[in-house]
């Protein structure tokens, strides 16, 4: 610092630079120093600016953590439904009835089609039954870009098209309901339409009780299986019994049902002609319709089961004999029997020999009034719907006089659905409780019925004239008896209703059976619609002679399964 | 200060390929995830389609052909016994052993 000379620091060998004055120094060192503070602050900023990112990225993972978040997912519009995915529908033993799978259909792009004439004539040559001009149609805009040309391929037919190698087609994959079984219980299970949405039956409830899923594209549900309380075995061989029956008697439709009087559950319920739940144009074929359910048919002596039970309660003494000789009078009309008794008959003489003019004497001797009360408090004439769908209203008649009161003593004159029939009739075999008929599987509490209908005694004393009915060769459905199984019924022949009159030769044969009578857990029903007499029934068309030999058929069938071996 | 910006240095650094490694196993996953999404809708398509074959191919009017076929049918009462009756059976088949002996 001597001699006003600064030595420059880091010179090497004290060589000397040019002189510095002391002011120069000064200065530099000045704007040195602020140069050094403003460098450090650069220095502090930059690193509170990296701190701040630091954090600003650590907050913005423990967000993400926090949220568990892996994707995120940007949608512009929502997509619409496509189709409708279905849970599986099983039967009480948990066999599968109808199920989704994914299926492949054919679609076009016409933008993109090179040769129009080309698709047609070579996807004809693989789906000989497409229509060449639908195709044709199909594809002919040009401006379009896309066209349905075959929903739902099988996988076989998918690989054919495939192979041809056409431009502009293309596969779309999606929903279809299957049902294994074929026509098998087809009138309770329903329909769906093309994008899988439930129409009728247990289909339709499946929409109705929000058990399907709107989905986009093909996808599965996931929810549980609906269980109905059908037994696939049991239900073919009703089915397969039916069908023979309706041969055997040249029948031109038939009903069958087993029911399970304590729940209301229905085991097995069908109606023949049936139906392919797949097949649209059958749904619409009058001849097809669900007679069970969809139907109301006078049905005959079948509902003298319930005028007995309406003596009974009504205080009738068993031992009353009425004279039943002469046809009976009422308001200008003569009730008369096909075979009369020649002696007066007891109320269970009446049941077994299926006397019209005793069942009409007993009704009228209780009144009229109520006969009404009693068939509603059965169920028999108020609105009634299961999980199938709503079952026809019975055609009840406009006045209810001494005339209807003794035709509906002997099942003519009031028009019900044979379901609606079958379940009034599971009172009169239970003990005397009513059960609602259901197509879902029951279990626990709520299968117990509750409300009783008639008195237990009433119902003990139907049980032993049913059972007398079979097992007696006085009764009239003695051919329902099966060996060991102790089987009780009422068969009923109905004149059907045609022009001026009832039609003597068509009729209903009916047949309410029931096993085992000495604690009955089973109902049946048969109806034959329209039965010719043949060799085997002597030419009669009495349900005696068909639907009784039916039950007894069926019931030999079913028993084993339902856990009933002959004694 | 060198130290801090040095180490800030060295953390941008490893943050960065910490998160690229993040991001890297994250695209992996989340590829693996939706690789096995689409084989298990593949393995239901599947699974739906048999459950629905094996129900057509036990389908009661098929069994029973082929049990018609065995000469199957259903029980009858005389292929029961009581109890007592089988009971006796097999004391009669005792005796008759102790006989042969």
């Amino acid at each position: 610092m001597s001699n006003g000379i600064i030595i420059t620091p880091g010179l090497a060998d004290g060589a000397l630079k040019r002189p510095v004055r002391s002011a120069d120094v000064q200065q530099q060192a000045q704007a040195f120093q602020s140069e050094r503070r403003a460098a450090r602050i650069r220095s502090l900023v930059a690193v509170a600016l990296m701190g701040l990112a630091f954090m600003t990225i650590a907050a913005q993972l423990v967000r993400l953590a926090m949220q568990g978040q892996t994707e995120q997912r940007i949608s512009i519009s929502a997509p619409l439904a496509t189709a409708f995915a279905r849970p599986d529908i099983i039967d009480r033993q948990g066999r599968l009835m109808a199920s989704d799978i994914v299926m492949h259909s054919l679609v076009a792009d016409p933008h993109v089609v090179l040769d129009q004439k080309e698709i047609a004539d070579k996807l004809a040559t693989v789906l000989p039954d497409l229509s060449k001009t639908r195709v044709l149609n199909a594809i002919a805009d040009k401006t379009k870009r896309f066209a349905w040309i075959r929903r739902r391929l099988s996988d076989a037919e998918a690989q054919r098209v495939h192979d041809l190698g056409l431009p502009g087609l293309d596969f779309r994959p999606e929903l279809r309901r299957s049902y294994p079984l074929g026509r098998s219980a087809g009138h309770i299970l329903g329909s769906v339409n093309i994008d899988n949405k439930g129409l009728q039956g247990i289909e339709r409830y499946l929409d109705e009780r929000q058990s399907v899923e709107p989905v986009h594209g093909p996808s599965l549900s996931a929810r549980p299986p609906l269980r109905l309380s059908l037994d696939v075995a049991v239900q073919f061989a009703v089915e397969e019994e039916l069908a023979e029956a309706m041969r055997r008697y040249s029948a031109a439709a038939a009903v069958g049902l087993v029911m399970d009087v304590n729940t209301g559950e229905i085991i097995a319920a069908a109606s023949l002609p049936g139906l392919d739940p797949i097949i649209t144009d059958e749904h619409f074929d009058k001849s097809r319709i669900d007679r069970l359910a969809g139907g109301t048919y006078e049905l005959g002596s079948v509902l003298k089961t319930f005028t007995a039970a309406l003596a009974f309660e009504g205080g009738i003494n068993q031992a009353t004999r009425l004279d039943v000789r002469q046809p009976l009078e009422v308001e200008g009309y003569r009730i008369r029997d096909l075979h009369p008794a020649g002696r007066p008959l007891t109320v269970a003489e009446i049941f077994l020999q299926s006397s019209n003019v005793g069942a009409g004497m007993l009704a009228l001797q209780v009144g009229g009034q109520r006969q009404q009360a009693f068939l509603e408090k059965l169920g028999l004439t108020t609105p009634l719907a299961t999980e199938a769908g709503t079952v026809a209203p019975a055609n009840l008649p406009g006045s209810w006089g001494d005339i209807e009161t003794v035709t509906i003593s002997y099942g003519h004159g009031l028009a019900v659905a044979p379901l609606q029939f079958a379940s009034a009739s599971a009172a009169m075999i239970n003990g005397g409780y009513r059960v609602k008929p259901t197509f879902l599987r029951k279990t626990g509490r709520t299968a117990k019925p509750t409300e009783r209908v008639i008195a237990s005694e009433t119902s003990h004393f139907i049980r032993q004239l049913m059972r007398e009915n079979v097992a007696s060769t006085r009764g009239t459905g003695w051919r329902a008896d099966v060996a060991g199984l102790n089987v009780g019924g009422k068969t009923g022949t109905a004149e059907m209703p045609g022009i001026g009159g009832y039609n003597a030769k068509s009729v209903i044969a009916s047949f309410l059976g029931a096993f085992p009578m000495d604690k009955p857990r089973y109902l049946t029903l048969v109806c034959l619609f329209e039965p010719k007499g043949t060799k085997e029934t002597d030419g009669k068309i009495t349900a005696g002679r068909n639907a009784a030999p039916t039950t007894r058929r069926i019931i030999s069938r079913v028993s084993p399964l339902l856990g009933f071996l002959p004694d | 200060m060198r130290i801090l910006l040095t180490l800030a240095v060295a953390m941008t650094l490893l943050s960065a390929y910490t998160l690229y490694s993040v991001n890297y196993e994250t695209r992996v996953l989340t590829d693996q995830v939706r690789g096995r999404e689409k084989a298990i809708k593949a393995a239901r398509r599947d699974i739906a389609i048999l459950k629905t074959d094996r129900a057509h191919l036990a389908r009661p009017d098929r069994i029973a052909r082929h049990a018609r076929d065995l000469g199957l049918g259903p029980a009858k009462r005389g292929q029961f016994d009581t109890y007592r009756s089988s009971n006796r059976l097999g004391r009669a088949m005792t005796v008759r052993s102790g006989d042969e002996e």
